[in-house]
């Protein structure tokens, strides 16, 4: 059957929920196994120790995306219902800043929502707290939401791809994407023999 | 630090971005968007504010959204389902490998005061940052990621960016 299959209506909204439940599990299975569960394996990245979360995330997002497009071409997957009603939308100037305020939240807090999830149930009391940190972080968004809400859904540029933007086929893209990926795993490799914190 | 205990008994991470990729394929095929985690703590944070103050939640430029079905709660979301399957599957992954150990992941020469107050701190921002992008590592970055969106892009690349950069200034907390 062609996918996406919720956006056909092969399935209502009530059975979407189960879904997202199994859907949920394997993707919780899957963090907890990849080493995800420990705030130290999250930011050894950042000091050249480990690049464990680069080879994950990166493998991870070029088997997403490969697929997807093999898919589309054997006639398994309407990429174009994706372009058209699914994909994330761009909101540049918010998704730069938002981009800084999380990345200090990731190396200073040691987690991210999905990760601290997994930490909370290894028993990581950083993980319960981190969790804690960002309802708060939430509530101040929320509170503060008439000053810089306009900001939070300025320069919106819709949905668009970054092989929309360059001007190629999404093949094309695809293709340098990964090749950027194999490029980045080999300097992770390199990055781990530098080691600038020590080992 | 030589010995990393903490890191070993894992999967290649090779063959767990395979898996994770092959979950987030699945995720796209039956229900055209991505992963997601943010999305979860945000209706949490909403209806634990509307537990307090219902009118202003309500009223609130952000929070109205998830009120504008009137008597529907915002927790009956496929987001909020798909984030307790992970709280599920984490918990079986961690309780097969034996794995549940009670504690404070930081580096060795950092106290547990000094970790607990950072974790606290680096989640508000986290939080405040996830608002501003419209999703975190799991939505935007790897979901946004792998179909190839601009704003996803460049918040991964702002995410690691600056996680790199500051990572000098937190390393006691973690060295």
């Amino acid at each position: 059957m062609t996918g996406p299959l919720y956006l056909t209506g092969a399935f209502g909204a009530d059975v979407s929920l189960w879904v997202a439940v199994g859907i949920g599990f394997l993707f919780g299975f899957v963090l907890e196994r990849a080493g995800f569960g420990d705030a130290r394996n999250l930011t050894d990245i950042f000091y050249f120790r480990d690049m464990r979360v680069l080879r994950v995330m990166f493998t991870a997002l070029s088997t997403a995306m490969v697929g997807l497009v093999l898919l589309s071409w054997v006639g398994l997957f309407d990429y174009t219902i994706l372009l058209e009603y699914s994909l994330l939308k761009t909101y540049l100037w918010p998704q730069l800043v938002g981009g800084v305020l999380f990345g200090l939240g990731f190396i200073v807090g040691g987690y991210c929502p999905g990760t601290s999830a997994v930490g909370v149930v290894s028993g990581k009391l950083d993980a319960v707290i981190f969790l804690i940190g960002m309802t708060v972080g939430i509530w101040v968004f929320a509170a503060g939401f008439s000053i810089w809400g306009a900001f939070a859904t300025s320069s919106a540029l819709g949905r668009l791809t970054l092989w929309q933007l360059f001007g190629m086929s999404k093949e094309m893209m695809a293709g340098l994407i990964v090749v950027m990926a194999l490029a980045a795993f080999a300097l992770a490799r390199l990055g781990e023999k530098w080691a600038p914190y020590g080992k | 630090m030589k010995n990393r205990e903490y890191a070993e008994g894992f999967w290649n991470p090779y063959v767990a971005g395979v898996a994770l990729g092959l979950v987030l394929l699945l995720t796209f095929y039956l229900m055209g968007t991505g992963l997601g985690a943010s999305g979860a703590v945000a209706r949490t944070s909403a209806v634990l504010a509307h537990a307090a103050v219902p009118g202003a939640v309500e009223q609130n430029g952000y929070y109205k959204s998830f009120y504008k079905t009137e008597g529907k709660n915002p927790l009956v979301n496929w987001m909020v389902f798909q984030v307790a399957g992970v709280f599920l599957g984490g918990l079986v992954a961690v309780l097969t490998a034996r794995r549940f150990r009670p504690g404070v992941g930081r580096g060795p020469t950092a106290g547990v005061g000094l970790r607990l107050s950072l974790a606290l701190v680096g989640g508000v921002l986290a939080g405040v940052g996830t608002r501003f992008a419209m999703g975190c590592t799991s939505g935007q970055a790897l979901s946004g990621g792998a179909t190839m969106v601009v704003g996803s892009w460049v918040f991964m690349m702002a995410v690691f960016a600056t996680a790199f950069l500051a990572a000098n200034f937190v390393r006691r907390e973690w060295s």
